[in-house]
Order: C-alpha cells, then structure tokens, then sequence
C-alpha cells in the first residue's frame, strides 16, 4: 500500500502530511524551533503515530522549505514554489498566481492548472513585506499572531502606516502607540501596507486570475482582506493555507513512486 | 506653533495641500502643463514654448506601493516617492514630462518613467558633469535640442524674445524669492521657514506670472507684520537636497529652531541664481543652469590645489547663506542613496567646522515614519547649540 | 602575509576554461607591476575607472593606470573589504552608497594617515597615485564624487575629470540628428585629458603611437566579439562565472598586445572545446543569461553552485564592453581622438536602431531578446547590488518590459472548462540580492534556496512545453 510523506520545514514553522492512496491519512506542524533536524524526526514520529504506521512502511518522503537540506530520511528535496504550485493545483486548478506569505519571503508565482511554475518572484530585503512583520508588530502590541486579523477587521478609523519595512515598521508602531492609536486601527493600517507591498511585488511579475494565497500570512484574515480591497477581486484562500508547500511535497512523493 | 491664516498664505496652504489644483483647472482650460523633476530643467524653455512648468513633487506621508512595481527599492528615495505618486496619476492632468540627468536614479529609470506614464510628450535633457568652456557649448546645444523638440510638441516656435520674455520673468520671480529671504534676517524672523518652503512649494506649481503675484501678495502680508510669527531661537540652516515636504522644518521650528536659510532646491538652489538678461538667451541659461546652480552632481575641478580652498570654492555659498542670515547651527539632511551628496558628507562636516557652524548630519529615507526618531536628535542638537 | 586569510577563505571558484584560470596571477602581476613602478618612479600611475576609451590615451603617454574598482572588488573576493567599508563609514559615508568608492576612500584615507600601507593590504594594497582621472558619465555619478572625497586625504594628488556622455534613448528622436555635437565636445574632453597628461608627464603625445593603440584595441574589440560569439555552442564551452575573469583584460588590458593575445589563446581554446564537445557543465540541462548587475565578486562560487545543476551561462550583459565595429557604422577619421570618441557612440548607441524598430522596446530590453535567442536561452538571471544605482536601476523594469513584449515559451493550461489550452509564456528569471562587495548584504543559504527554486521552475517549464 501507498504511504508517503511531505515534509516543509519554514524557518519559522514546520508542517507535515502523510497521504496515502485514498488521501491524507495525517497532518502536523509545529515551531521549527533551532534543530530542524530534530524537528523533521519529531514531525515524521507524530505523522506515523497519526496514521498508524512505522518507518518501513514509509514509500517516499518529499522535503521541501528553508531547513529541507537538513530532513536526511527524506528521498527527494523539492524547492518550495514547486511544491506550492503542486499543493495548490491540486486543490484548485483555476488558480494561476499564488501569493505566499511566509515568515522570511512573500513568493510570488505564476501557475497553470497542472502543477508547473512558469516564473516566481520572492520578496526582498525591503521590498516587499513578509509575515515576519507581523510577529514583530504583535510582540509590539502584546497580543497573539493568531488575535491579529479579527482584532483588525473590529477597526473604525485605520491609521495609515507609512511603511511596510520591518525595521522601520517597530519604531513607527511603538511612535504610534504612544499617540495613543487603537491596536486595532493600527493593525488594520499595517495589514493595508504590507497588503499593498505584496502587491507590488506581484504585479512585478503580473497577476493573473485566479488568485490564491497560502502560507501562514493568509491565516490572517485582516490581511487577506487588505489585500482582496487592494486588488478589488476574490482572493482564494485554501483550508489550511499554510499547509499547502508540504501537501505539494507529499503529492510529488506519490508523483515519484508511479514514475 | 501654527500658521497665520490669513490672505496670501491661506491660498499658499491650499496649493501646497492640494498639490496641481492650479495645474489641473489649466489643463482643463486646455494648457500644456509640463512636468519636471530636478533643478537642472530650464523652465525658462518651458515657459518661453507657452507650457506652463511644474515640479513634480513626492509625498512623505504616501507609502511607495506602485512604483516599486516597476523600480528598484535602491533608488533615492525622494524620487521614489515622485515616481510612485506619477503612476498613481496624481499628475494625470500633466501633458508631458522632463527629466535631465539630475543623478544616476532619474537617468537608470527614465526608461521605468516614460513607459509608465501614459504621456504623449517625453525628454530626457543631459547635463554635462563638468563646467568649463566646451561643456557650456555642448549644453548650449542639448538646451537647442529640448527646445526644438518642444517646438515639435506645441506645435509653435519658440523665438529669442519668447525666451528674452520667459528669463525676465523667471528672474522676477527668483528677486521676489530673494526679497522674502530678507524678512528672515531680522531675529526672530518675520516670516517662519515653514511659511517660506511651503510658499516656494506652492510656487512650483504655477505659472510662473502666477507665482509672482503669490509671491507679492505673500511679502506685502510679512511687510506689514507687527509680530514674528516664531520666538526667538537658535537659527537655522538646512543644507541638503529638495525638501518638499516641510514636516522637517516644521520639526525645527516646533522645537524651538528658527530656519533662516538653506541650500535646498526648492529654495536658494533654485531661486538665487539668475539668468543673465542680456545676450544670447541659450548661453545665458546654460550658464545658468551649469554653472550657478550650485548642485554636488557637477563637478568642481580644484582650482586652488588646496583642500581648504576646494571646499570654500564648492561651498563658500554655504558660508555665505550662514553669515549674511546669522546662523547658529545646520542641518545637513541626505537621502539614503543620494551619490552626490553622500560622497560630500565629509567635506562638507570640515568646511561647517570651518566657519565654526555646529552642525547636525541626518540620513533619512522620505518617510512621516522616520520623524519620531529625528525628532529626538534635532531636540538634543537645539539644547546643545541653544 | 596578506594571502593568510581572515575567517572565511572564499571558496575557489571552478574554472571551465584554462584561460580564464590564468587571470588571477595575472591581476596580482599588474598590482605588484603598481606597487614597483611607485616605487621606482619612472612611469606615473594615475587612478582611473573602466570603460572610459580612455586607455588608449595612458598608454601612449606611459601612464599606468590602477584600476580603482579593481581594487574594490579584490578586496570584496578576498572578503577583506569590511574594514575599509567600516572607515569610510566613520567619516560620515552612507553604506548606502558605492561600496567600491567606500572601499578606496576607506582604503586611501587610512593609507594617507598611515603614510603607508595599511596592515596586511590585499596584494601588498593600492599604491598612492601621482593623480587621478575620473570620469562624469551619464552612466555613473559616484565617479566623479570619487576621487574628490579620496582628494581630502591627498590635496597634493591632482584630478582631471573627464566628461563622457551618450545620448539617451529616446523613442522620437533619432540619436544621430544630435551625435555631431556630442562627438564634438566629447573630442574636447579626450584632448583636454591628453593635455592633462602632458602636463604632468612633461611628455608630448606620439600620435602615431596613438593611433597604432587605438588600431591595436579595435582589433582586440573585434576579437573578443568573435570569440565570446562562439559560446553559442552547445553545450557551452564557457560560461559567465569565467567571463568574470576574462574581463580583466577586456577592462583593465586594452591597448596592449598581451589583451589581444589573450583572446587569440581563449578562442582557439574555446574552438577545441567546440570540436571535442566539451561544455562548462558536463551535462547540460539549462541555459541562462546573466541579464544584468554586477556580480557579488566575494560568492563567485555560486556560479559553480549554478552549474552543478545543470546551468551554464553562455552570455552575460555585464562587463561586456565592446562590440563588433564592423557592425557601427562609424564616420571614418583618420584623427585617433576623433576615432575614440566615435567608439565611445557607437558603444553606447550600438542597439538603438534595433530597439525602435520593435514596439515597446529599449535598448536594453532589445539587447536581452536578440542574445536569448542568439544563444538559446532557458532563462535569464540578474543580480541587484544594493549599493550601485548605475548597473542595477532599471532592471525590474527591463524584465517587466520583456515579459510584456517577449513570450517565446508555448504551454498547454487547463482552462476554466477544464479543457488545455496552448499559450505563450515569458522567459523565467531570476533576481538575486546583495552587493558587489559588501558581504553583510549577503547570506548563501537564502541565495541557493532562490537558485533552487529556479531551476525547479525551469524544469517544470520543460516537462509542461507544449511542441
């Protein structure tokens, strides 16, 4: 029987699925923490435990993400846009541009329907935000990552955020704060600027519909919505967003055994 | 600290908020508003051609979205910022654009700018780096070639008395901008540096007749000013490129500083220097343009051999602003990625020790983001000097 | 010794030619060459910058140049250049600007208070000139603020600042309705420097000499054009990770024999390669442009890293500074200066023709269609190097434009019905970020995630292309 495993270890967290030939037979992640090492063994542990199976009988593993050159029980290493491109094909085949916001990158790549990547962009160092801002910006306001987007979306009167750069970003926030801004009407305004930084970046390499975001960034939904009033048209958000690199690696695991 | 709403700076106020409202009601009567960056461009052409010139202006408070879809983040971020309100049609109500080559940022991204703009007139005008005998001559021509390709454009011939006409009132303009600089000499001065930028601001955006009358109606009001609109504090001088956007001065001056003077473009660089009034037009404004407009993009050669006196033949005008408008301090502000003044930086500190002048050097990057932090270092500076 | 390394030795970059293997003693010879002439005094060196067609000009006059941006960028592959980088930033430079122009001022102004070498300076370091020439260019501001902020360290040392422009690209306006009066001033200039020269070398100009050079580099100018056409071949006998080796005699060698020899041995090494087969990569699966930017010298190795998956580079856009004469069209002058400044236009102006021929083109983007397909290209790769506005502003813009006007790659998708469709996709590409020379702008790991994920794309792209 077919058994295999996608593996993406992020810089900041760590997903795992286990599909068998009927589908997911399990799914984990948890922090990538400083090992990726160790976290690739306790992510592979919890996915046997989940699905009721051992090491042997294990067909292929797909490893993917910043730490994949570190997953050594894994047969291949597929970059992560790859995978992103397989994980959100397979879901919906419409999609022709997905937007990950991640916690180093925002990628950005162009896709067809049946899993390839015709061009890709990643963020850079000041150019386009990535989802690191948002963690410095909720240990800023002492609320949960998780809180942010529903925090945001209560917001009456948006501040505008001047700018989307992480460094500058902590300083214009705690300057805010202490104008005595509402955290909601400031997360809502950093949501917009990072929202219009990603779509800056995208339309580098041009947007075409439809449009999907994955990555932990799209869990935010004050974030999604920025960026679906920004761009004015639907943005496709998969269940479990961000665990969409490593749904692609397992799909090209069970890609690797019927080749 | 607030502004005096009356009369002449109350429409100054509007102009400056509502950037290209004048231009935008021209445009609708059917004029040919040409935009520029940079002080380098020759309005007097501009103006002589029947188009009206206006400078295209940034924003610190509108984060760059757009424009770094189509231009690198490593560009000065000034120019970034004009860029990126341009492709969000800000100045959708322009005919046409000029751009000279101001620096490395306005030449690498002529192309970004020309085909992001859906406009029907495009010219690149170049400057020579040098100033001598053979660069006037060359500029002599580029300006010929600017001003035939203009011609292209209206469709009418620009003649000598049409540029006779536009350098008299150009300059007429820049004597009134000097007869405002005047009412900052007495201490505290009659008129604050954010009334004055904001005016000179405002006057980039008008015909040049227009400006004029702004301008007379702005010194009548300050003449007949009993008080100053600042308490006495340690005088001012901004040393630094353009400053569009007066939330720096305001900063100063809310903190206790009085700005009396500067160097910026959208002041004494663009306004002192005249063009000679009689002669060929074309080599007056070249010799204008190269050679009295005192910007680091052209290249002084070291006439005296000395180090001390290359620095006071490339910034004695510095010297001469901090003597004539009783300076107590300055303010050196560069963009992050500005090559011609950030290679400066050094020379500039020795020549400011020089006239004993202390001096503040900040480095910021054109952003209502960045005022927090400059805030607290302009505070200590104005203890320190005060 | 200075070869002792600080921390991390760079990796030794890969070769796939012998030629380009031989560089290095070479650049180490010509800065030693510096170093002795210094000190015995019989030829005056004077600082200067790169493609100014100006070498012509020294040589005749017995001038040794030293190549300031040279220097910079040995100090950035030794990964030395932080230190120099950290003093001019305590003289109140931004690191935002050239870091090649930190690295000399900081290097000069330590050397100047030393009143001699700094400790351990690479290759025994950068010998104090006699004067110095830089350059105002449409093409790059830092050098002519260079060598001014360098003088306030060595108000002895003289400047000569020449200035070079080009006209701009300009869709409504043919360049040659305005060349005769750039020629005529840049004439001007190049005959102001050769009296500069005179003046400081107390000897008179041989024009005979000149124009003897002057052939001699034109020569050299068609040679290297033939020779690096020959990387059309696949597999590609060469690729740009040696191309930034064989610049050192493009940039730094012109007007002498030994540049002209030079190519002579690398094309006839390249023509046995062709014969035997023999390409940069063993295998070759992809094959990549360097579209743009200046290369991060201190991670040359990560040319080697490209080729270990299968991609090699048969041309780069960078460094690259000559172009086939016969295809310039040139007034004929018998006049050597004249003749340069001629050079100097055709250079620049060499794809404008091209680029208004076809809509929504520039020059640039032009340059980048015609060498995609003249050399095969899978995908094109750039680099943007934080502190140099000259080669890396307009870059974005550059593969924006040849996405919208350039779509060679056929591809079936599934349509909304579910049914393929045949359509044409743009070239895939690639930008990667740090400096020319600062190594804190740069980190590996992220450099090879971003190489891996392109050349995923690639090869996803030739499993999906449609016949």
């Amino acid at each position: 029987m077919v058994f295999v495993l996608g593996i993406d270890i992020g810089s900041a967290q760590s997903k795992g699925i286990a599909l068998g030939g009927q589908g997911s037979l399990g799914s984990f992640e948890c922090p990538s923490g400083g090992d990726f090492k160790l976290t690739a063994e306790k992510l592979r542990g919890e996915l046997l435990s989940q699905s009721g199976k051992t090491e042997n009988d294990v067909s292929r593993t797909v490893a993917t993400g910043y730490g994949s050159k570190l997953v050594f029980f894994a047969d291949e290493i597929k970059p992560d846009i790859v995978c992103l491109a397989k994980g959100v094909s397979s879901l919906h085949p419409t999609v022709r541009t997905v937007i990950d916001v991640g916690d180093l990158y925002t990628k950005v790549l162009r896709t067809d329907g049946n899993g390839s990547v015709h061009n890709f962009l990643l963020s850079g160092k000041c150019a386009g935000g990535s989802g690191r801002i948002l963690q410095v910006i909720a240990r800023v306001l002492r609320v949960r990552v998780e809180e942010m987007g529903d925090l945001s979306l209560t917001s009456q009167k948006r501040v505008d955020f001047n700018t989307g750069c992480a460094v500058f970003a902590e300083t214009e926030a705690i300057s805010r704060l202490s104008q005595e801004v509402k955290k909601e009407d400031l997360l809502a305004g950093l949501h917009r600027a990072l929202a219009a930084q990603i779509n800056s970046l995208a339309e580098r390499i041009g947007v075409e519909p439809d449009v999907a975001m994955t990555g932990g960034g799209a869990r935010d939904i004050g974030l999604v919505r920025a960026f679906k009033e920004i761009r004015r048209h639907d943005i496709l958000v998969p269940t479990d967003p961000h665990m969409i690199a490593a749904l692609g690696a397992a799909i090209m695991a069970l890609e690797g055994i019927e080749q | 600290m607030s502004l005096k709403q009356s009369g002449a700076f109350s429409t100054v106020e509007t102009y400056y908020n509502d950037y290209g409202q004048r231009a935008k009601e021209l445009n609708r009567e059917g004029k040919k508003v040409i935009g520029y960056v940079c002080s380098f461009v020759p309005l007097e052409i501009i103006t002589a051609s029947g188009a009206i010139p206006f400078r295209v202006r940034g924003s610190i408070h509108e984060p760059i979205t757009r424009g770094d879809t189509l231009l690198e983040t490593i560009v000065c971020p000034y120019y970034r910022s004009c860029f990126d309100l341009s492709v969000k049609e800000k100045y959708a109500f322009l005919s046409g654009m000029v751009i000279p080559h101001g620096c490395d940022s306005m030449v690498r991204s002529f192309s970004a700018w020309s085909y992001g703009l859906p406009l029907s007139y495009f010219h690149f005008v170049n400057i020579p780096s040098v100033c001598e005998e053979s660069s006037l001559e060359f500029f002599g021509s580029e300006l010929n070639t600017f001003r035939k390709s203009l011609e292209k454009f209206t469709g009418k011939a620009i003649t000598e008395e049409n540029l006779d006409q536009a350098i008299r009132v150009h300059n007429e303009n820049r004597d009134k901008v000097r007869a405002l600089y005047e009412f900052r000499k007495t201490d505290p001065p009659l008129i604050s540096g954010t009334e004055l930028t904001m005016t000179l601001t405002a006057g980039s955006s008008l015909p040049v007749e227009e400006s004029n009358s702004l301008f007379d109606q702005a010194l009548t009001e300050v003449k007949g000013r009993g008080n100053s609109p600042l308490k006495k504090g340690p005088r001012i001088l901004i040393d630094g490129a353009c400053l569009d956007n007066i939330e720096l001065i305001q900063l100063v001056e809310e903190l206790g500083g009085n700005v009396v003077t500067d160097t910026i473009c959208n002041g004494t660089r663009d306004h002192f220097p005249k063009a000679d009034a009689d002669g060929n037009p074309i080599d007056a404004l070249a010799h204008r343009y190269l050679d009295k407009i005192n910007c680091p993009k052209t290249y002084r050669s070291n006439k005296a051999g000395t180090f001390e006196g290359d620095i006071e033949n490339r910034f004695g005008d510095i010297g001469t602003y901090a003597r004539e408008f009783n300076v107590d301090g300055a303010i050196l502000y560069v963009y992050k990625y500005c090559d011609p003044f950030g290679f400066e930086v050094p020379a500039r500190k020795v020549y400011y020790q020089s006239l004993n002048v202390p001096l503040l050097h900040l480095e910021d990057i054109y952003s209502a983001g960045t005022m927090g932090q400059l805030r607290t270092r302009i505070q200590a500076f104005l203890e320190m000097i005060g | 010794m200075a070869e002792e390394q600080k921390e991390a030795k760079p990796k030794k970059r890969m070769t796939a030619t012998k030629a380009a293997a031989s560089i290095g003693p070479m650049v180490k010879e010509f800065i030693t060459g510096t170093l002795q002439a210094k000190a015995e005094g019989k030829q005056k060196v004077a600082y200067t910058f790169i493609v100014c067609h100006h070498e012509e000009i020294f040589r005749a006059l017995d001038v040794m140049p030293v190549w300031t941006e040279n220097f910079a960028g040995i100090c950035g592959a030794k990964r030395d250049a932080e230190r120099f980088l950290q003093r001019a930033e305590s003289l109140g430079l931004s690191r935002s600007l050239c870091t090649y122009a930190l690295c000399g001022i900081g290097f000069d102004q330590w050397r100047e208070e030393l009143g001699g070498m700094p400790p351990d300076a690479p290759w025994g370091g950068q010998v104090r000139p006699d004067f110095m020439i830089s350059s105002g260019q449409i093409l790059c501001d830092p050098r002519s603020k260079w060598y001014q902020a360098s003088q306030q360290f060595m108000p002895d040392v003289p400047i000569y600042n020449i200035d070079l422009p080009y006209p701009l690209f300009q869709r409504n306006q043919d360049h040659r309705d305005v060349w005769s009066y750039y020629h005529q001033y840049i004439v001007k200039q190049l005959r102001g420097l050769v009296a500069f020269i005179e003046e400081q070398t107390k000897k008179k100009m041989d024009y005979d000499r000149l124009r003897e050079l002057v052939n001699l580099s034109d020569r050299t100018w068609n040679l290297i054009d033939e020779t690096y056409k020959l990387r059309r071949a696949v597999p590609c006998p060469m690729g740009t990770g040696d191309a930034m080796n064989t610049m050192v005699p493009i940039n730094f060698m012109m007007a002498t024999q030994k540049a002209y020899d030079f190519f002579v041995d690398l094309k006839k090494e390249l023509e046995e390669k062709i014969v035997r087969g023999e390409g940069e990569v063993e295998n070759e699966k992809y094959r990549l442009m360097w579209g743009g930017g200046l290369p991060a010298w201190y991670a040359l190795s990560d040319f080697n890293y490209f080729n270990s998956k299968g991609a090699s580079f048969p041309v780069e856009t960078t460094y690259r500074m000559v172009a086939p004469l016969h295809d310039m069209d040139l007034p004929e002058t018998k006049d050597p200066i004249e003749h340069l400044a001629w050079r100097w236009l055709g250079y620049w102006t060499f794809w404008f023709d091209k680029a208004r021929k076809r809509p929504g083109s520039e020059p640039d983007v032009e340059r980048l269609i015609n060498w995609i397909e003249e050399y095969k290209i899978d995908g094109v790769v750039m680099h943007e190097a934080f502190s140099c506005r000259t080669w890396h502003v307009g870059l974005i813009w550059q593969l924006h434009q040849l996405a919208k006007i350039y779509k060679p790659i056929p591809v079936h998708v599934i349509g909304k019905d579910g049914k393929k469709e045949k359509v044409f996709k743009e070239l895939p590409s690639l930008i990667l970020e740090s400096d020319i020379i600062d190594i804190t702008s740069y980190s590996e790991v992220d450099t090879r995630n971003k190489i891996d994920a392109f050349v995923g794309a690639l090869e996803s792209i030739r499993a999906n292309r449609a016949a």
